[in-house]
């Protein structure tokens, strides 16, 4: 190694010094995410009908790497359907804490029901708060489980702590 | 003979169909259509291979390729199907060329043309053979941009099959089934062309065996109704099990998801059960996850039952016992106990000192014959059956064996990939030879629809029935009457029994029900040179008739114990349904019940333990031929129940014992000493059983009162107890049938549906009554369960009282 390679290293740190910091002052200012990130899951409702995509097929529990999908299926009652045809979840189930994000179930899911939206900020402090059931997971539930327990005990709107680009997969997701 | 399949020489035996040679070759052919022990008809078109044969001149040498100077091969003009082509000497096969290739191509195209696909939300999903045919053989893309057939999706053929017609795929499996096996013809094909569906003529599928289509049907258009969205089919864990339901022993898969029990399936026993159940056995599962179902020991404080573990109740029970004197406890276990449990309650019975043990029903005569008994496939290629009894309702498998004999083709020798896929010998709407088959029974059973002669013998006439054939085999005049058919009739079927060469006499519970009847029909069978076939009355009457679960005298029996013990120990068995008994039990020192429900006498009890029921226990049974067969426990919750080899575990543990039969290991450990059964190697299918019994304590009711009433208790393919716990079951069944004459019926001014409740022998019984032209008038049928064994009871048809009157139809 040459004394000229070191000053060409030195260079390079150099030149960092002047450049605008990447740093973001999480959480009091927001993360940009890109559009294809990856994070928790959101179970998505035809927007004409109402209705809900999952058809209770357990196609992504079969898909899911690590096994953290549960569901249980059900008839549905013609005159007040739950999604569309014969069948629904009638009980979804995720557990966060085993998911590692693959984005496979998404994948495998024939109607487009379950898609990874953006929310990252998932921590907690029990367990039982890791298994997101479909009222968690719905079209029109905003955060986590904590941010809206959260929000709950202060009568205020959940505020998630990044901003992300519209993903056509997301139909009807509103930050 | 010698084929050719792919190039692989086999040498097969002639009759035997090009899909099998194919198959034993080691090469594949898709099939729809065919379904081994039904016949092949070539309907799907699924399974068409290129065939050629050598010719023979006239001279009858074969005709010889001029290149090679081998027998010249001639292809046949067009692709042929294997299911309905019988091999040929030089036959050879090719299923990997490229005609071949194209045709199973186009074939899967045309069968998913107006097939809906809608896998995600269909039972079949994951199982289906049309979805791995397509896999495997289709294009992967469609071509068919048109309005698919639409047809309705979601028919209730019964309260337990539903149907969709859009999935059907016309193969006609279910159609030839109905027809071939049970010989209900219930279901057909409807229309024609493109617009052909499968129906019925009237409401509901009227028979035994009707949830075998839902495994026979290759795609979800026949689904199992109880088991609906239940779960996907790699979710199941499936456990091969045998079935306790009946003493048939017949093959099971149970499919459980997350601790529950979703459904069970047929399995596969060549020489029992083929492939067919019957729908008790099927759908009569539910019942393992009632809502009342007892999952933790309970223990009387202070007049309350208060729920406490296996180890607090087991020491309550050792202490209380050192109170009362060993020899006046009783211990009773129902009679689908297993092997394993029947060594556990015989070193409990030892350990306490008591004589006092026995198995519950228990018929009098026994369901062992000295001089050996017949085996199924005996009865399968029989030339002269006599059945006296409803084989239909009590072991429903010999009725679909019975009907194999009717068909005389013999059962089919099995190759490496298991029975033949196509038997060319089995045809639709074959012949049955009818006249090899006598049914004789005190009422008009389902069997005698295919019978050749019918008798309907005086109820409770067992007895005479068999010494009015004696006499006839013995050139004597019987007296009349007692034979219930015309004399020569009667002759007829005793002279068919004494030719044929395989003679089977299948006694049903009315006649094992007294010690005498037993006697006269054995006697009979001797004097015929008939085999008989003894049925059971519960899954594994023989195997505690074997170890020996029987009382040291007569009058220690289970009868004998309700009345004369002081502390008793039961299990499964519920005898406080008859108010004189539970006045009794009320009045014990102790009362100790090991029940999986809170049953009337568990209610009386100082102590219940959550029992472990038939799918949730590890055991062997010996079915009614007297063939061992494994039973595995499903990975169900059944919170704490144990079966009784844990119930003596945890006994011994309290009394600082170790007692044999703790576990299933040390149960067999006394087996193979006592009785020399190695149950740890068991076959795969099972074993025969020994021929020596256990050390004996075996005393049977000497003295034997003729039973007399005016209802007969009746077995039923469901098991009467648990119908209520059974959901599905009861409404397909409509309930338990209170069956009267139509006449006796209308002068007690009661109509069909209207719910009843009758003392029964002094039980009170509520029952649906169902009159029907069946029953002989002044004669009522009620069905019997363990408690209330098949036979001839009392009944008090003046204290009928009506609690629900059915609706009025217009
Ligand atoms: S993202 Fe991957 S790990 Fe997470 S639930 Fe879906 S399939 Fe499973
Ligand atoms: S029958 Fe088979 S191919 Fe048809 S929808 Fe069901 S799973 Fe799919
Ligand atoms: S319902 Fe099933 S078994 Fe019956 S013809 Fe259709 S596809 Fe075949
Ligand atoms: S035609 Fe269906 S299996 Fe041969």
């Amino acid at each position: 190694m040459s004394v000229l390679d070191i000053a060409k290293g030195m260079g390079v740190t150099l030149g960092h010094l002047f450049k605008k910091p990447m740093t973001v002052q999480y959480p009091e200012q927001k993360a940009p995410v890109q559009a294809r990130f990856r994070g928790r899951h959101h179970l998505l409702r035809h927007p004409d009908t109402g209705l809900e995509k999952c058809i209770g097929c357990s196609l992504c529990a079969a898909a899911c790497p690590a096994y953290a999908i549960y569901v249980e299926a059900a008839e549905n009652d013609p005159a007040n359907p739950t999604s569309a045809g014969e069948r629904y979840a009638s009980i979804y189930e995720i557990n966060m804490l085993r998911c590692i994000f693959c984005g496979l179930c998404e994948e495998a899911c024939p109607t487009g029901a379950v898609v990874l939206g953006h929310e990252f900020e998932l921590a907690d402090f029990r367990y039982q708060d890791f298994v997101y059931g479909k009222e968690d997971m719905l079209v029109g539930v905003k955060g986590a489980k904590w941010q809206r327990r959260e929000a709950a005990a202060k009568g205020k709107d959940v505020e998630l702590g990044f901003t992300a680009p519209p993903r056509p997969e997301l139909e009807g997701v509103d930050y | 003979m010698k084929v050719v399949v792919d190039g692989v020489t086999l040498d097969l035996p002639p009759g035997t169909s090009a899909i099998d040679a194919v198959f034993a070759a080691g090469s594949d052919v898709p099939y729809f259509c065919s379904q081994p022990y039904m016949s092949p008809i070539g309907a799907c078109r699924m399974c068409l291979a290129k065939v050629g044969a050598p010719r023979k001149d006239r001279d009858g040498s074969w005709i010889l390729d001029e290149e090679t100077g081998e027998p010249k091969i001639f292809w046949f003009p067009n692709l042929m199907a294997t299911c309905t082509t019988a091999v040929m000497d030089g036959m050879v096969v090719d299923t990997r060329s490229e005609p071949v290739k194209a045709a199973q191509n186009g074939m899967v195209e045309f069968t998913l043309i107006n097939h809906p696909l809608d896998c995600p939300v269909c039972d079949k999903g994951g199982a289906c053979e049309l979805q791995d045919r397509a896999y495997e053989y289709g294009e992967g893309v469609s071509r068919f941009v048109f309005d698919k057939r639409h047809q309705e999706k979601h028919h209730a053929l019964s309260d337990l099959i539903t149907l969709d017609r859009e999935r059907c795929i016309h193969c006609k499996r279910c159609v030839r089934y109905f027809e071939e096996v049970p010989g209900d013809e219930v279901l057909d094909f409807i229309e024609r062309g493109g617009h052909t569906y499968i129906g019925t003529l009237e409401e509901g599928l009227p028979s035994n065996f009707t949830g075998n289509i839902t495994d026979i049907c290759p795609v979800g258009a026949l689904l199992d109704a109880t088991s609906r969205f239940r779960g996907r089919n790699w979710e199941y864990h499936h456990t091969e099990t045998t079935s306790l339901d009946d003493a048939s022993g017949s093959a099971i898969v149970v499919d459980g998801r997350t601790g529950r029990i979703e459904r069970i399936k047929a399995g596969h026993h060549p020489e029992i059960n083929k492939t067919w159940i019957d729908d008790g056995t099927r759908f009569g599962h539910e019942y393992a996850d009632a809502p009342d179902r007892v999952r933790r020991p309970l223990v009387r404080h202070d007049g309350r039952l208060v729920e406490t573990d296996w180890a607090d109740a087991m020491d309550y029970v050792a202490a209380r016992l050192t109170e009362v004197n060993g020899r006046d406890v009783g211990i009773a276990i129902r009679a689908d106990a297993t092997l394993e449990e029947g060594v556990a309650a015989r070193a409990l019975a030892d350990h306490i000192g008591t004589g006092q043990l026995d198995h519950a029903p228990r018929p009098a005569g026994g369901v062992i014959a000295a001089g050996g008994q017949a085996r199924l496939e005996e009865l399968a290629v029989a030339g002269a059956i006599l059945v006296v009894g409803d084989v239909t309702e009590e072991v429903p498998i010999v009725d679909l064996r019975i009907k194999d004999a009717l068909r005389g083709v013999t059962p089919p020798s099995l190759f490496d990939h298991g029975a033949p896929i196509a038997d060319l010998r089995l045809k639709e709407r074959a012949p049955r030879h009818a006249e090899i088959l006598t049914v004789a029974a005190p009422l008009r059973v389902d069997l005698m629809r295919h019978a050749g002669r019918a008798a309907q013998y005086p109820a409770g006439g067992e007895r005479a029935f068999f010494h009015a054939l004696t006499a006839l085999a013995e050139g004597e005049t019987p007296a009349d009457g007692d034979l219930g058919m015309p004399l020569e009739a009667a002759t007829a079927a005793v002279d068919g029994l004494r030719k044929a060469e395989t003679a089977v006499v299948v006694l049903g519970g009315w006649v094992l029900a007294s010690l005498q009847a037993t006697e006269a029909a054995l006697h009979f069978c001797r004097a015929v040179g008939a085999k008989p076939m003894l049925l059971g009355p519960m899954a594994n009457s023989y195997g505690l008739e074997l170890v020996g679960v029987a009382p040291s005298h007569a009058r220690y029996a289970y009868g004998g114990m309700l009345t004369g013990a002081k502390a008793l120990i039961l299990s499964q068995l519920d005898p406080a349904i008859d108010p004189a008994v539970a006045e009794r039990l009320d009045k014990l020192e102790l009362l100790v019940v090991h029940a999986s429900f809170l049953t009337a006498t568990a209610k009386l009890a100082d102590v219940v333990l959550p029992a472990a029921i038939g799918y949730e226990k590890d055991g062997t049974v010996v079915n009614l031929e007297g063939r061992m067969l494994p039973v595995r426990a499903a990975p169900v919750d059944a919170g704490e129940s144990r079966d009784l080899t844990g119930f003596v575990k945890a006994f011994g543990e309290a009394a600082g014992q170790r007692l044999e039969g703790r576990s299933v290991k040390s149960a067999r450990r006394w087996l193979k000493k006592g009785l020399g059964v190695d149950l740890d190697a068991l076959p795969e299918h099972g074993g025969w059983a020994p021929a020596k019994r256990g050390p004996a304590r075996v005393a049977v009711a000497v003295h034997e009162a003729p039973a007399h009433g005016g209802a007969l208790r009746v077995p039923t393919m469901v098991r009467a107890e648990v119908l209520d716990r059974n959901p599905h079951l009861r409404a397909a069944t409509g309930g338990l049938a209170l069956g009267l004459h139509p006449d006796d019926a209308a002068a007690l001014k009661l109509r069909s549906g209207d719910e009843v409740t009758v003392p029964v022998a002094g039980v009170p019984r509520r029952l649906v009554v169902r009159p029907s032209e069946a029953v002989p008038a002044g004669l009522a049928t009620v069905p019997a369960t363990p408690d209330e064994p098949v036979g001839l009871v009392p009944i008090d048809l003046k204290q009928i009282a009506l609690e629900r009157r059915a609706l009025e139809v217009a």
